[in-house]
């Protein structure tokens, strides 16, 4: 990577006003922390709610809290991301609750609803991912995996957490993970070959 | 969708897994947990010599690797352009200079930093992004959009020095600009300079919206200041083109960096922009120039767009207390919601900074503070909705400070009398208009031998025509308190002008009656003889042209002109029906003539207000109630008949004034109670403006007519009904002074109670000289009924007390 785009650098960049910088930085992270949202969300929550809306307000958010962020490490920005992500899919998760306390919001059909409406679009709430036939795949594949599979490996590949991180999340030791990892990648192959 | 179980997967999938050597599992995890490991530290790992390090489980360890690498399907499918920048080709040479590398990269462009090595000059060459570039009607709109720029030559806007060829990547050469962005810039200036640079901002935006460009996305990060404080624009025209695509995913990262700059059109996603959208943005960045803050900010990206289509800014003067107020003004008329309000172009804006850096008075008058005001208002309003109800403040209080919130909640007028502050250049604008109109009366009202026929018409024509032209362009070009002033002064040279061309071609120049002694202006030697024809006929041919400029601008002010004009026209009627006449021989017709006068002036009023024009019925409310109380004043005091029917039907009145003063009260009593069922505040305030006089009248009469029966009496002692009638009317007065003061709580009506008081005291005073003389009873009973009174008005607190000295009895 070159040193005009470090993370590092995009970030000193924009703290000194360089408001291109944090366009950068964006695109540089919104593709990983979009498939983390859509992972964060949950499915009820992503029939309502769109990927771009929470990754707007993540960046946003970022982009007024630079001024609290320390560079500690290459990843320590995905990761303060991530922790933003959280707070504002927590926010939203009580707005939404408000709002449907509100105006009996219609909920579309799901698998706790299936007496719903069939929303108009179903594709609405990942359109992104759902394009391109190969992500829609993956995502099939990713969503039969039990969830501690698919946590580790988002935390791995997608946050770009370091093993001893995930370790730490998951209250295992870094060997568990590491095997878990292991058996989450394989599992992941299996469906793969099954499907095909 | 699946995938929603509990935590007993792991358990199952267990049993899947190759039952293989749990060692070797265990070192391929491992090895997995390192790739991690360095995935977290961001480096790019190469997949294959990683893999040879881990020699015994190389293929086990390459086939998780890749399996993990097909996570990156799921990032890049939600990757447009394939975000990285590392990605975009590595571009050697553009247009025949080097590349020297990358200074930013926009939603769709990317900025490189070359040299022109034959000049050993830097450039900046802005190129567009590899995935848009095949996109074809990007690259011809991408291409357009540079010819077009390259046209414009301006100082404060950047130079494009060549186009790139049709064969190579999209791209145009401009020139290098060092410098800091705007606000950096702008930072420690002195105000003065602040105002400089954007100034030229607005100059520069002006010349490319001459050049049917506009800019869209105009912001700080877009306008480079170099060391000469030159401004120079930026990147402008592209950001609609993306818009059109579709993929405003993409624009994303750019939107949120200038959201806080867009119009509110803008964030409507409005794409038939309007140069005043432009306008818009220069507003929010003479904002942040002035202040150090943005004027539209959320804590979200959807609180950032509801600050800039709803919420109204903090006002500048309240950030920077030494700020100006003509520049708090100019930012607000460019911050305006509605783009009508706005300045119309960057022009105008322009003009108006360049007025303020002149010392002259700035034009703007925003409609924020209204709002503002508004804003603060309606909630006051609701508590002083609470508060009478709880009667906390008096209907009176509840009135006079509605009304006082009325009229700040109104848009502040642009007329002299309704403007919020007096400034000396338009106090010396009303002043110039006012000494030219009386100017042009003196040219109506005398005789001048050097200005006659012809010439006194050109005269006048000079004062007024120029008036009218100058007042409606002024209007046009925004410039109200001007253009206020002007047609104002023409409302009045309009009647002037036609009576003097009236006058000096003969026209209407019949006499009332064909008699000299019913002309109003026969009756002065001095004056030019003007008939009572030409008067009414130039009155009459005025009042439309009143009622178009009240369309035209809008302005209520040219209702209180026509009202005004109306009722002198209504006058001048009455002096053709022969009202000089009736004056000297039976004044009582003139003022029953002006009861109709009243009545369509009422009927007018009501029409206005019902079809939703209260600014304009309020100035025919007082004409009319003022036509009422002059007419049944006149009519009691000298019409002949008024008197004949009273004393037909109640001859003991023997026709006294006085009972119809009386009648009169009656009559403003029932005119009150009628216009008190009406909901509106303007109907109620003229039911309040008949009861005042009420009291007065009713009293006054009764007194005066108690001192003529008197009168009468001490003339032939020897009439007993005479002293009968004395008598009535000294205990009357008293009496009804009395019902006056307790008829003052229903209504709130405090003349009412001090007039009672007033009379109450004549009336005992009567009483004195005439039953009670030298009765030392007389006072004493007084004193005594005072005390009584004073104790009745604590009758509860007394019977509190005597309740417990009861109790304490028992």
């Amino acid at each position: 990577m070159s040193p005009f785009t470090s993370t590092f650098d995009l970030i000193e960049r924009f703290r000194d006003g360089d408001e291109t910088a944090f366009g950068q930085l964006f695109e540089k992270y919104r593709p990983r922390l979009g498939v983390l949202i859509h992972y964060k969300l949950g499915a009820p929550l992503r029939e309502r709610v769109e990927v771009d809306d929470i990754l707007q307000e993540v960046f946003l958010a970022a982009s007024k809290d630079i001024g609290s962020f320390t560079y500690r490490s290459p990843g320590s920005f995905m990761s303060w991301l991530s922790c933003i992500a959280d707070h504002v899919i927590i926010d939203e998760v009580r707005s939404q609750a408000r709002g449907k306390r509100a105006a009996e919001v219609v909920r579309f059909r799901s698998a706790g609803n299936p007496g719903g409406p069939e929303p108009a679009d179903s594709a609405t709430p990942s359109r992104i991912l759902m394009q391109k036939e190969g992500a829609r795949d993956l995502l099939g594949r990713l969503d039969a995996l039990a969830p501690d599979y698919r946590d580790v490996i988002l935390m791995a590949k997608v946050e770009g957490l370091s093993s001893a991180e995930i370790a730490e999340r998951m209250g295992r030791s870094r060997e568990a993970v590491a095997v878990l990892l292991h058996r989450a990648l394989q599992r992941l192959r299996t469906l793969k070959e099954t499907n095909e | 969708m699946p995938g929603q179980h509990g935590n007993g997967g792991t358990e199952n999938q267990r049993d899947d897994s190759p039952a293989g050597d749990a060692g070797r599992e265990r070192r391929v995890a491992q090895a997995l947990a390192d790739y991690v490991d360095l995935l977290s530290r961001e480096e790019t790992v190469d997949t294959a010599s990683f893999c040879q390090r881990y020699a015994d489980v190389e293929a086990d360890l390459r086939r998780e690797i890749e399996t993990l690498e097909e996570m990156d399907t799921l990032t890049e499918a939600s990757t447009y352009d394939g975000a990285d920048h590392s990605c975009e080709p590595r571009l050697e040479r553009l247009s025949g200079h080097r590349i020297l590398g990358e200074i930013g990269s926009g939603g769709m462009g990317r900025v490189l930093l070359a040299v022109d090595e034959r000049l050993g000059r830097k450039v900046a060459i802005k190129t567009l992004k590899t995935q848009y570039s095949s996109h074809p009607i990007l690259r011809a709109r991408f291409m357009n959009e540079a010819r077009a720029m390259a046209k414009l030559s301006h100082p404060n806007i950047v130079h494009i020095y060549n186009l790139g060829e049709p064969h190579e990547t999209p791209h145009f050469v401009m020139e290098y600009l060092e410098g800091s962005s705007l606000t950096e810039a702008a930072h420690a200036l002195p105000l003065r300079q602040k105002v400089d640079l954007i100034q030229k901002v607005v100059r520069a935006v002006e010349f490319l919206h001459q050049h049917q460009i506009l800019h869209r996305d105009l912001k700080p990060g877009n306008i480079v200041v170099g060391a000469d404080l030159e401004p120079k624009l930026l990147d402008f025209g592209l950001a609609l083109q993306v818009g059109d695509l579709d993929n405003r995913v993409t624009r994303a990262g750019e939107v949120m960096g200038t959201l806080e700059y867009f119009s509110p059109e803008q964030t409507r996603g409005n794409t038939a922009l309007d140069p005043r959208s432009d306008v818009f943005s220069l507003g929010t960045i003479f904002y942040r120039l002035l202040t150090g803050s943005l004027p539209f900010h959320g804590e979200s990206f959807a609180e950032t767009v509801t600050a800039i289509r709803d919420r109204e800014p903090i006002l500048p003067r309240r950030l920077n207390s030494s700020l100006p107020r003509g520049l708090q003004n100019i930012c607000l008329k460019a911050l305006e919601k509605n783009p009508s309000d706005r300045y119309q172009s960057a022009g105008e804006m322009a003009q108006d900074i360049e007025r303020y850096l002149a010392g002259e008075e700035v034009l703007a008058l925003p409609t924020a503070y209204s709002r503002l005001l508004a804003g603060r208002i309606e909630g006051h309003l609701r508590e002083l909705e609470a508060w009478k109800q709880d009667q906390i403040v008096s209907d009176s209080e509840y009135d006079a400070l509605r009304k006082g919130y009325g009229r700040l909640s109104e848009r502040e007028d642009t007329w002299i009398m309704e403007t919020r502050r007096l400034s000396l250049s338009q106090v010396t604008l009303y002043l110039g208009a006012w000494v030219l109109v009386v100017g042009s009366a003196l040219v109506f009202l005398f005789h001048f031998p050097e200005l006659s026929g012809v010439l006194a018409v050109l005269v006048v024509g000079a004062a007024a025509v120029p008036t009218a032209y100058f007042g409606i362009r002024s209007w046009k070009a925004g410039r109200l308190q001007f253009a206020i002033a002007y047609l104002l002064a023409f409302c009045l040279l309009l009647p002037i002008a036609l009576l003097v061309t009236m006058g000096e071609y003969g026209a209407f120049s019949g006499l009332t009656k064909g008699r000299q002694d019913l002309e109003l202006f026969y009756q002065f030697d001095s004056f030019k003889k003007t008939t009572n024809a030409q008067l009414w006929w130039a009155l009459l041919l005025s009042l439309p042209a009143y009622v178009w400029l009240r369309r035209f601008t809008r302005s209520s002010v040219f209702s209180l002109v026509f009202a005004v004009i109306a009722a002198l026209f209504s006058l001048t009627t009455l002096l053709r029906l022969g009202m000089l006449e009736w004056l000297d021989n039976d004044p009582g017709r003139v003022y029953f003539h002006m009861i109709p006068i009243a009545l369509v002036f009422f009927l007018v009023a009501i029409a206005l207000e019902h079809s939703g024009r209260p600014s304009d019925s309020r100035y025919f409310y007082p004409i009319a109630v003022a036509f009422t109380f002059a007419a049944l004043s006149g009519v009691a005091l000298f019409h002949e008949p008024y008197a004949k029917w009273l004393q037909s039907v109640a001859p003991w009145t023997r026709g006294q004034v006085e009972y119809l003063f009386v009648v009169n009260a009656g009559i403003y009593l029932l005119l009150q109670s009628f216009f008190e069922r009406f909901h509106s505040s303007q109907l109620r305030m003229i039911a309040k403006s008949f009861r005042f006089v009420i009291p007065g009248h009713v009293m006054t009469s009764l007194l005066l007519l108690g001192l003529e029966a008197s009168r009468l009496w001490e003339e032939s002692p020897a009439r007993t009904a005479m002293r009968r009638e004395a008598r009535i009317f000294e205990v009357l007065l008293p009496m009804v002074a009395c019902a006056f003061v307790f008829g003052s709580i229903p209504k709130q009506m405090k003349n009412f109670f001090a007039s009672g008081l007033f009379f109450l005291a004549i009336g005992i005073v009567r009483l004195q000289q005439d039953f009670f003389h030298d009765r030392a009873t007389w006072p004493i009973t007084l004193i005594l009924v005072g005390v009584t009174l004073l104790a009745a008005s604590r009758y509860s607190a007394f019977r509190l007390v005597m309740a417990r000295r009861l109790r304490r009895r028992s």
